[in-house]
């Protein structure tokens, strides 16, 4: 049966096998697994760097309280980073795909242009959303730039809607029916989270709170920085982003008030952005790390 | 000499359907250039592009360069020989430097003044050669409206270049793009096709292509589609739409293009047609099938692919399209559980313009403004109709429906409020307010929806010009260009005859006093200036010519219905009678008057017969003109004007304008721009141009 577990452990392994590293989840709310700072900080710098991992993404606006079948408030990503960008990129996307058992002449593969910006991290990318016999199922981007920075060498970034993925795999109509392993449907693991999210993020969650969380962690990045910090500046930005979303979300932000913040978040990231490069080289590269000592 | 055919083929990721066909001509049109200034013209050029490769066929293209004979100048003559005529150390340097025999060397005159020179024929270089060096240059000046970098990110190009193709004669030209040399093997299509394979030439390459499963000519997918579809689409007795643009669009988008029709849940008819037909046809881009009773359940989608093998393609489709059309249910029904008025508070949370407001404000300047100009053109009337109508007519843009499917703004307002049981002329308003919209010149269908539209146009002109931020070149981020045309249609359509200049005072009176820019004088020319801009390029498409706009315009800009009935007028006129000596009268008259302002004529001081003449005849022509332009009957006024011509030219036979005594010259002065001032009241005819 095919199952969710089943396409996360295959994609591992086909990344793993195209010599990934295999990272873990960030450990905070994050909108997209681009924030994960094994892709926005990663990303920056000379350093060749290829890497996978799934990152739940949390979106309050895009809840729709378990109701809708294809829309949800979190939902997981399967992120690939990839610097530089290889030179046969699409066929080794593509070969994932037949890793999942699809028989591509049996389908409708296409590289449709949709280009990616974020406004929040002052990163843009150029690419592609693939779409499958009319559905997305992927989104493939050329970074072009990362808090404010002009990249090169570019990485290629592949970020699989896993839900999407296993809705058209197993040619169910509802998010929900998937099956998640062999006994469980995405359903029944995740709808109530969905459902109280959904009520939570509309409804309930304290604007006041977002508001003064989103500027006391403007302000602890600010502190970071100039303790030469910059993790747990990032750290401290994602905060503020996500607060942002919980606010928009509750419909607390202001037409005034967007631009305004958009533009402080990315001023964080982008100094984030350039603490890190200009940190010492062998810092941003894990390969130059010292091992740690023998016990 | 010899001619072969050369072949270019580069092949990219994706590139987007937009940048396909300018892509496509230019490169044709550069190589072209190129090749000729490096005199190397080729006797046929052709280029073809599909969304993964670019190519170029140069079609008989000599083997080299012709050979050209140079000269190239040396030392003055005086210092090159002696004066016994013997060459000296500088002339045998010289020659020695352009390796000819010294005695070949000949004295030439030059700007210099006598000078020794080496004539050469250089002789042309081989093809390859130039081709190597030119096409580079050519390729790299395509002008895309966004490029990428990739890889170690050094270069930037439409999408990355992942192998080149370069062909002369059948053997390799060492080219060198984009970090990618140049060989002889290409790719078929991603999936039908495996692997690479070698070709010869063009031909050849057009047709193992084609084996391979990739139709290189757009215009042949473009039929291909059409014609697969219409057959496809009779099948259940239906005709897909007339869409020339997402047939083109379709057949960029694809290298193979094979077609599969499928069907989706009758239920989604009851929601309205707009927003089937948008899920279908704009985000979708499948061709909707309409049959003699309507709308059928039935789509066409456009797959690179020939065959859907498994039926896995239509079923993929269909599925995708019955999620999006439950969705775009889902967010209409939602929708109706609250009105559109309800809606407003929320509206002040969209920005219209950063400096300018939000659209709740936007929402309240509409209403004033369209209660203005329904006064303006005489439909006091519709006040009401229109102040309702421009209450709701923003409210759609934070709907469920809107946000999803923006493309839909206006017409969804115009849905709810029809469901809002609002009167036709309200809901039929809102519906046509962003009418005419690009590539359509359909205006609204009621008077209500035109003084909408007009009132949403001049608060955005104004309020964007009012902050200097005005269209240059090819960018007008904000759509003003089109704003305004829309503005110049409606009221020529609707012959809505006013200045419309009090109205954009009224506009820019209802933003705030403090914001920074021009002055409102200031934008009040600078918007005379862009809507004379778009009524030319609206007359021009009329059938009128540059200079009889210009002399339309001249007198007068901001009645636009008023400029396009005396531009007709004028070409009409023109077509019929002979303005050629009138022209000249008023040209002549143009440059004797000049700013002279010698006053009223006074009759008692007319001397010769055809001064009287003429003075009777205007003043004859004067009372009938009078008389067809209250009517405004443009045509028949400027044929009267026309009918004065014989005299006006007797007049500058016999008459001396500048005669020696004062006041004869100046009271003949007096005449002619007394004539100037009356006469050219609907056109400056000395703006036309006759050809002589």
């Amino acid at each position: 049966m095919f199952t969710l577990q089943r396409l996360i452990a295959e994609l591992t392994a086909f990344w793993e096998g195209e010599g990934c590293l295999i990272e873990q989840p960030y450990d905070l709310p994050v909108g997209a697994g681009t924030m994960h700072p094994a892709t926005f900080l990663r990303v920056l710098g000379p350093e060749p760097w290829r890497c996978a991992y799934v990152q739940p993404s949390r979106r309050p606006a895009d809840g729709r309280y378990g109701e809708n079948p294809f829309r949800l408030g979190k939902h997981l990503q399967f992120q690939v980073v990839l610097k530089p960008s290889p030179e046969d990129v699409q066929r080794t996307y593509l070969r994932s795909l037949e890793r999942l058992g699809v028989v591509l002449a049996d389908h409708d593969v296409r590289f449709e242009e949709d280009n990616w910006e974020s406004p929040t991290l002052g990163a843009w990318g150029v690419g592609w959303q693939v779409v499958m016999d009319g559905m997305e199922i992927s989104q493939f981007t050329y970074f072009q730039q990362a808090g404010g920075i002009d990249l090169a060498p570019v990485t290629a970034e592949i970020t699989y809607g896993l839900e999407r993925i296993a809705m058209f795999l197993s040619k169910l109509d509802s998010v929900y029916a998937v099956m998640w392993n062999d006994t469980l449907s995405y359903g029944q693991v995740r709808r109530r989270e969905e459902v109280e999210l959904s009520k939570y993020d509309f409804e309930v969650a304290d604007a006041e709170l977002a508001q003064l969380m989103l500027d006391r962690h403007e302000r602890e990045a600010r502190r970071c920085l100039d303790a030469g910090l910059v993790i747990p500046a990032y750290e401290a930005t994602l905060v503020c982003s996500h607060q942002f979303n919980v606010l928009d979300a509750r419909g607390a932000v202001s037409a005034t008030d967007r631009v305004g913040i958009i533009r402080r978040i990315r001023d964080l990231a982008c100094a984030c952005a350039r603490a890190y490069v200009s940190g010492k080289e062998g810092q941003r590269s894990p390969a130059s790390e010292p091992e740690p000592a023998a016990v | 000499m010899n001619t072969h055919d050369f072949l270019l083929e580069i092949r990219t990721e994706e590139i987007p359907a937009p940048a396909l066909l300018p892509a496509r001509l230019e490169l044709a049109r550069a190589a072209g250039e190129a090749l000729a200034e490096a005199n190397l013209a080729p006797a046929g050029i052709e280029s073809y592009a599909t969304l993964r490769r670019l190519a170029l066929v140069l079609r008989g293209l000599p083997e080299r360069q012709e050979d050209r004979s140079a000269e190239i100048l040396g030392p003055p003559e005086a210092s090159a020989f002696g004066k016994d005529g013997k060459p000296t150390k500088a002339a045998v340097g010289f020659a020695r430097a352009q390796k000819i025999d010294v005695a070949d060397l000949v004295v030439v005159d030059s700007p210099r003044g006598k000078t020794v020179a080496a004539r050469k024929t250089i002789p042309g270089r081989e093809a390859a050669e130039v081709l190597a060096e030119i096409l580079p240059k050519v390729v790299g000046g395509l002008a895309f409206p966004k490029t990428m970098r990739w890889g170690e990110g050094t270069r930037a190009f439409v999408r990355p270049v992942r192998g080149v193709v370069a062909l002369y004669d059948g053997k390799v030209v060492p080219l060198l793009l984009y970090g990618v040399s140049a060989g002889d093997r290409t790719v078929g299509h991603r999936v039908l096709s495996d692997g690479e394979f070698p070709v010869t030439g063009p031909d050849d390459y057009l047709a193992k292509l084609r084996n391979a499963y990739v139709e290189p000519d757009a215009e042949a997918r473009r039929i291909a589609i059409l014609e697969r579809a219409r057959a496809l689409a009779g099948e259940v007795g239906g005709q897909i739409e007339a869409h020339a643009d997402l047939a083109a669009t379709l057949a960029d988008l694809v290298e193979w293009p094979g077609l599969v029709r499928g069907s989706f849940a009758p239920e989604f008819l009851e929601l309205p047609e707009e927003i089937t037909v948008t899920v279908m046809r704009t985000h979708q881009k499948f061709l909707p099938l309409r049959g003699p009773g309507g709308l059928l359940p039935h789509f066409i989608a456009v797959m690179d692919n020939d065959a859907d093998r498994k039926g896995f393609i239509a079923k993929g489709c269909e599925w995708v399209l019955n999620a999006r059309l439950a969705d775009a249910r889902f967010f209409y029904d939602e929708d109706a559980k609250q009105t559109l008025e309800a809606r407003l508070p929320e509206l002040s949370r969209l920005t219209f313009q950063e400096k300018l407001g939000d659209y709740r404000q936007k929402t309240a300047r509409i209403q004033e403004l369209a209660e203005a100009i329904a006064r303006e053109v005489g439909r006091p009337d519709l006040v009401e109709t229109v102040r309702t109508a421009g209450l709701l007519s923003k409210a759609d843009l934070v709907s469920h429906v809107v946000k999803e499917f923006t493309d839909l703004q206006g017409i969804i307002g115009g849905l709810y409020s029809r469901r809002e049981r609002h009167p036709d002329s309200v809901w039929k308003a809102v519906y046509d307010q962003y009418r005419p919209a690009s590539g359509s010149e359909e205006p609204p269908r009621e008077a209500s929806g035109a003084v909408l539209s007009l009132a949403d146009r001049f608060d955005s002109l104004a309020g964007f010009f009012r902050l200097g931020l005005v269209p240059t070149g090819s960018k007008d981020p904000y759509g003003l260009r089109r704003a305004a045309l829309g503005v110049v249609a409606i009221a020529i359509g609707r012959n809505w005859r006013s200045d419309w200049r009090p109205i954009v005072r009224k506009a820019l009176s209802l933003y705030p006093a403090g914001l920074k820019g021009p002055s409102p004088d200031e934008v009040v020319d600078e918007l005379g200036r862009f809507f004379a801009d778009r009524l030319r390029s609206l007359l021009e498409r009329r059938g009128s010519s540059y200079d009889e706009i210009s002399a339309v315009l001249h007198v007068g800009v901001w009645d636009f219905a008023d400029a396009a009935d005396r531009a007709r007028a004028l070409t009409d006129a023109r077509r019929h009678m002979d303005f050629r000596s009138l022209i000249q009268a008023f040209k002549r008259i143009r440059n004797i008057v000049g700013d002279e302002r010698p006053g009223p004529p006074t009759p008692e001081h007319y001397r010769e017969p055809a001064e009287r003449a003429l003075a009777a005849d205007v003043l004859q022509a004067k009372q009938a003109i009078e008389g067809f332009t209250a009517a405004r009957e443009y045509r028949e006024a400027m044929e009267t004007i026309a009918s004065i011509a014989p005299s006006l030219d007797r007049f500058f036979v016999e008459v001396l304008v500048n005669c020696p005594e004062p006041e004869l010259r100046r009271n003949r002065l007096a005449l002619l721009a007394s004539i100037q001032q009356e006469f050219t009241r609907l056109a400056d005819f000395s703006e036309i141009v006759v050809e002589k």
